[in-house]
């Protein structure tokens, strides 16, 4: 028993050790990956990144990054130079929002009136999804009419009873 | 039932209105009519060298009214204007008014020929890099910008000024004291 059990055991014990040592290093690729996270982007791909959210000025429906305007031109290069300065993605944006307004986004902001372009559609669907869900409840619970050639209605075991009693005694009054 | 009707009815009529409304007041408006969110804030600052004279920094004229048209030699709608600047500069230059062009996106042979056969009266001075330009939220010349005494821009002028409307611009800021 003991002899035939051993090697059983192991060549049981064989496929779990190998499915925890798969887990082991599936999990630790994830944390080297969580930890390392993305590779630092370079200054170009920053420019890239953040041209890429701000509308040309003088163009219809193309970004900074992709038109070939001098404007756009000299944007990138002051987005480089803003960069190299130390400024942040997020100041450079405040920089030409500050110049030029929020039409300069390519992504309207989502707060005040264009905020609604977000919030009104899905407040709509909701208002919808209410609205149908309370009439379905409504018509689901509301008793309907008995359909035409369904035969008496139905009495309740109490009804019954009484119908019962009345002709009970009906025949007790008969006479003879 | 029928004040429910009544009710459903009038809340149809007040959605339709509202989209209505909606639609009315997007539509009214020309998209390609910017506002410049620099009106009412403080003009940004700039040091620029001027094309033939000492750099102009425009800190140092807080105080007057300045003028600041942004330009270029090959814009035609510059031509249009420019009688009307030389006059602005000729009326007001005693009153504490500084016109300065801003020239753009040009090469400073062609803004110096530009100023020479036009006459250009007022100080220029070249934007290299169009910095200032950009930090002024330009899209385009010509544009024009007048700031007050406290150095807070009150106008902005998207195409060609003429001399009468910049005058009744400059006029009320003369009689005024500096904020």
């Amino acid at each position: 028993m003991n002899a035939a059990g051993t090697p059983r055991r192991a060549r049981a014990g064989l496929p779990g050790l190998l499915v925890l040592i798969a887990l082991a290093a599936g999990l630790a690729t994830l944390v080297m990956v969580a930890v390392s996270g993305h590779p630092p982007a370079s200054q170009a791909q920053q420019v890239q990144q953040i041209a890429a959210g701000l509308h040309c000025p003088i163009c219809k429906d193309l970004s900074v990054a992709d038109s070939p305007a001098p404007l756009a031109q000299q944007m990138r290069q002051e987005i480089a130079q803003k960069l190299r300065a130390g400024e942040s993605a997020d100041q450079i944006r405040a920089g030409f929002v500050a110049a030029y307004g929020d039409s300069v986004l390519m992504s309207p902001p989502r707060q005040g009136v264009a905020g609604a372009v977000y919030y009104l559609p899905v407040l709509i669907l909701a208002a919808g999804l209410i609205t149908a869900f309370t009439l379905l409840r409504r018509w689901l619970r509301a008793p309907r009419p008995d359909p035409p050639g369904a035969g008496p209605p139905r009495l309740s075991a109490a009804q019954r009873r009484a119908v019962a009693k009345a002709v009970a005694r009906l025949g007790e009054e008969e006479p003879g | 039932m029928t004040s429910r009707r009544t009710r459903l009815l009038a809340g149809v009529v007040a959605v339709v209105a509202a989209i209505v409304a909606l639609l009315m007041t997007g539509l009214g408006h020309d998209p390609s009519v910017f506002a410049s969110p620099l009106v009412g804030r403080t003009a940004p600052a700039f040091t620029l060298p001027q094309l033939d004279g000492p750099p102009v920094t425009l800190a140092k004229l807080r105080g007057q009214v300045v003028v600041i048209n942004f330009w270029a030699s090959w814009c035609t709608e510059c031509q249009v204007e420019q009688a009307a600047l030389d006059q602005t500069w000729q009326q007001f230059q005693d009153s504490g008014v500084v016109v300065i062009g801003v020239n753009f996106q040009d090469t400073s042979d062609a803004a110096r020929n530009y100023v020479r056969t036009d006459g250009v009266t007022y100080p220029v001075v070249e934007d290299a890099g169009s910095k200032t330009a950009l930090a002024y939220g330009l899209r385009g010349v010509p544009e024009t910008f007048v700031v007050n005494r406290s150095g807070r821009i009150v106008k902005h002028v998207i195409g060609p000024v003429d001399a009468a409307a910049l005058a009744s611009e400059i006029n009320p800021i003369l009689g005024m004291r500096a904020q």
